[in-house]
């Protein structure tokens, strides 16, 4: 008889998932990310959010590699609290934008799934059904979490997250600057039976997601005469 | 020729006294045979030649001439060509040194067949019986020296033997010998080790530096100064890391008291029906055994310090060596001394057949002490596997296409982190990393910003507040920002704009209305440099779709430059 089979822990649910800021956590039926999952982040703040959703697992020690991104912006990703020296760019090349299959895409994204945590990237539309299930079954094999960005195309993820009615606040006509912007983040897929939303600072102040509790103090500087 | 004798006093008397009833065991013996700078000699570097070999940015050996000019070990590589301009930059190879030491093993191997191989360039191997066939140690530590220089050439880099009782204690006399041999009389090693600084423990024990440090900065300087302590007390305050320290400068070994030789049915080995003749499908099987050997020594809570790697062909050809390692061998490790051996072996002309059997035995074994090394804020096996990865996909995208943050500076959000290859730097290197990443203040005298958000005085005034934009172009993008009734806005040379902006259009993309907006903060960088001089007003515009932008005037257009996604 075996030993340490015998022996072993049972895994702990906490184990099979990474943590995700307080704020997102009404969004996840686990309050955490699931590892072995895909979530799509769509709409006007897609990349805040997906930035967002990995803050907390590499502050706990994982990974993060971003491909096919690459306008990404790093002190935005900085101030989501995300630690740069954890943070990794992969950039698919000109060969990979013109494959039609998406084959170059899936490739790369297989191989980052081996050492990454947490993976954000952007689908390419035409990738193949086929490529995809190889994608997928990375992601589980190797309890990552595939984060998408922009339209899922022919992914259909796990749990699919929109972020809907942006305001901006801190500008006026001329003065100010941005304080922040409020987001409502509806997440809906087939593990959430009834959809989820929360109101959210996306960035906030500082730039960090927050929850949207009272409205940040309107920014007007008091003019005062001083002679 | 150098033998250490105790001095005669009354406390060292007695220390020598308790040291031989420990120590004088007779298989406690060891030699220890040190190339140092090893990576030099197998790069064949011309003798005199200032050569230094990197790994990620490092040095990790130099040739006498770059030491000679002050390179060091663990020095950054602009710093060392700073010091020795014409020195030959080496790409480290482990491979290639293992290659280049297989001679030297075997030619010991043929008068002392109990050697173990610590790393290319250092192995060690039981005194007793050699010494007494050859005469005694001093003999014996001449016929070695004459061995090494017979194999690899008259050493620039020297060759250095030490016998002692214990490995510890004889890789400390081998690094300290210089020319000649150092024998430390049976039963003297405590005595030996006693006034040497602790930090031989990190050098030669693979004892963690960070606890090393601590040891330092409590007044414990001298390996005796630890030794002198209860072991009780060291275990209590620094765990099982201390208590290896404490035996290894005590001169105890570092097998401790009642370490266990694991039973045969440890040994875990795969039998070819077709025999194998290339190198990788071998290493590849290693690999499977070295995964299950470590996962079912941790199931027990060891580690595997001695390792026999064994293989056989269809013809009966064998080889069999000891790889040895104070801080237990991990799995990745043993795939390396496994690729070492037989890829040595395969070019040695030994082999007329395929391999139809490879065995990896665990020769000893010790309690795990816990991951030490992530104990003390190392990299974890995360930070190994991301590593790992980033090198494979460098191979797959090229250096370029695999990227990691580094701190600029500047005061557009395109400007303050560049990207940099992630081959260029150690990713599980901390010191590296924050390097890498720390904020650095503008060096005085050219702060030519002004205008800057109050609120900001960091390193760089004049940069715009957090949040930050998410979606950063690496070039701007065209727009047009026109007032109510159609104009192209002007901004004048103190930044005002010549009316309200109204709408925004963004790369020929339909106009947005614009529903807030702040500024300008203008820019005024590198006046002093003709070719980089920008001289340009920064706004932030909010369209009516909920988009914030970045909008730069410049040259007397509008650019997006960033978007806050």
């Amino acid at each position: 008889m075996d030993l340490a089979a015998a022996v072993a822990p049972t895994t702990l649910a906490r184990q099979r998932t990474l943590p995700v800021a307080d704020p997102l956590q009404p969004l996840f039926p686990e309050g955490a990310l699931a590892r072995g999952r895909t979530v799509a982040c769509r709409g006007v703040a897609a990349t805040s959010l997906a930035v967002a959703l990995a803050s907390e697992a590499t502050v706990a020690g994982a990974w993060l590699a971003v491909v096919d991104v690459p306008w990404l912006g790093v002190e935005a990703v900085a101030e989501l609290g995300v630690p740069l020296e954890r943070l990794v760019r992969v950039d698919p090349g000109e060969t990979a934008v013109a494959s039609s299959s998406g084959e170059v895409w899936a490739d790369l994204v297989a191989a980052v799934l081996d050492g990454f945590e947490v993976v954000v990237t952007r689908v390419p539309r035409r990738v193949s059904a086929a490529m995809l299930r190889r994608v997928l079954a990375r992601v589980q094999a190797r309890e990552s979490v595939l984060v998408a960005i922009g339209e899922p195309g022919s992914l259909s993820p796990d749990i699919a997250l929109e972020a809907t009615t942006p305001v901006w606040e801190g500008v006026a006509s001329g003065w100010g600057h941005l304080r922040g912007r409020r987001v409502t983040v509806a997440a809906s897929g087939r593990r959430i039976p009834r959809p989820r939303r929360v109101e959210l600072w996306l960035p906030g102040p500082g730039g960090v997601v927050a929850a949207v509790e009272e409205p940040i103090g309107a920014p007007a500087p008091t003019l005062r005469s001083v002679g | 020729l150098t033998i250490w004798v105790p001095p005669v006093t009354a406390a060292g008397s007695h220390r020598a006294r308790d040291g031989q009833r420990q120590g004088s065991h007779p298989d406690r013996r060891i030699v220890t045979v040190w190339c140092p700078d090893w990576p030099i000699v197998a790069a064949g570097v011309a003798a005199g030649a200032p050569a230094i070999v990197l790994h990620a940015n490092r040095v990790v050996a130099r040739s006498p001439a770059a030491a000679a000019e002050g390179v060091v070990i663990g020095q950054r590589r602009r710093q060392a060509q700073q010091l020795c301009p014409d020195t030959v930059l080496l790409d480290h190879d482990p491979d290639r040194d293992a290659r280049a030491f297989e001679p030297v093993v075997r030619a010991i191997g043929r008068f002392a067949p109990r050697l173990e191989v610590v790393e290319p360039g250092w192995l060690c191997l039981g005194a007793r019986g050699p010494s007494r066939y050859f005469g005694g140690d001093q003999r014996l530590a001449e016929q070695l020296v004459a061995a090494v220089h017979h194999e690899a050439g008259d050493l620039a880099t020297g060759v250095g033997v030490g016998i002692a009782d214990g490995r510890f204690a004889a890789a400390v006399a081998a690094r300290r010998a210089g020319r000649a041999p150092m024998v430390v009389a049976p039963g003297a090693s405590p005595d030996f080790l006693a006034p040497l600084p602790v930090a031989w423990l990190h050098v030669v024990g693979e004892a963690d530096p960070e606890l090393v440090g601590l040891l330092a900065r409590m007044g414990l300087a001298r390996l005796g100064d630890l030794a002198a302590l209860p072991a009780g007390d060291v275990l209590a305050r620094f765990g099982p890391p201390g208590r290896h320290a404490h035996h290894l400068a005590s001169g105890v070994d570092e097998r401790p008291p009642g370490g266990v030789e694991p039973p045969p049915e440890r040994r875990v080995e795969q039998s070819f029906d077709d025999p194998v003749v290339q190198l990788e499908p071998l290493v590849f099987v290693g690999k499977h055994l070295a995964d299950q050997l470590v996962a079912g020594l941790a199931a027990e809570g060891r580690v595997c310090t001695r390792l026999v790697v064994m293989a056989e062909t269809e013809h009966g050809e064998r080889t069999d060596r000891a790889w040895y390692r104070a801080a237990g061998l991990s799995a990745p490790a043993m795939v390396e001394r496994v690729r070492w051996q037989l890829d040595s072996w395969m070019m040695s002309g030994e082999v007329s057949a395929g391999v139809v059997l490879l065995r990896l035995a665990p020769d000893e074994v010790r309690g795990d002490d816990g991951d030490q090394v992530r104990l003390w804020g190392g990299p974890s096996a995360a930070d190994e596997r991301a590593a790992r990865a980033v090198t494979r996909l460098a191979g797959m995208v090229g250096d370029q296409g695999v990227l990691v943050p580094a701190w600029r500076g500047g005061r557009l959000p395109g400007d303050r982190y560049g990207w940099v290859a992630a081959s260029t730097t150690d990713l599980t290197d901390a010191d590296d990393t924050a390097e890498r990443l720390r904020p650095r203040p503008l060096d005085g005298g050219n702060s030519g910003g002004g205008g800057g958000v109050p609120g900001r005085a960091g390193p760089w005034p004049g940069s715009l507040p957090a949040p930050s934009p998410a979606v950063v172009p690496a070039a701007a993008q065209r727009a047009e920002l026109l007032d109510a009734s159609g104009r192209a806005i002007a901004v004048s040379g103190r930044g005002e704009l010549s009316a309200a902006p109204a709408t925004l259009a963004v790369a020929g993309r339909p106009p947005q209305a614009v529903t807030g907006w702040a500024g300008p903060w203008p820019l005024d960088e590198r006046w002093w440099e003709p070719a980089a001089h920008r001289r340009l007003a920064r706004f932030q515009v909010v369209t009516a779709d909920g988009v914030a932008h970045l909008v730069l005037a410049e040259h007397r257009a509008w650019w997006v430059a960033a978007t806050y996604g």
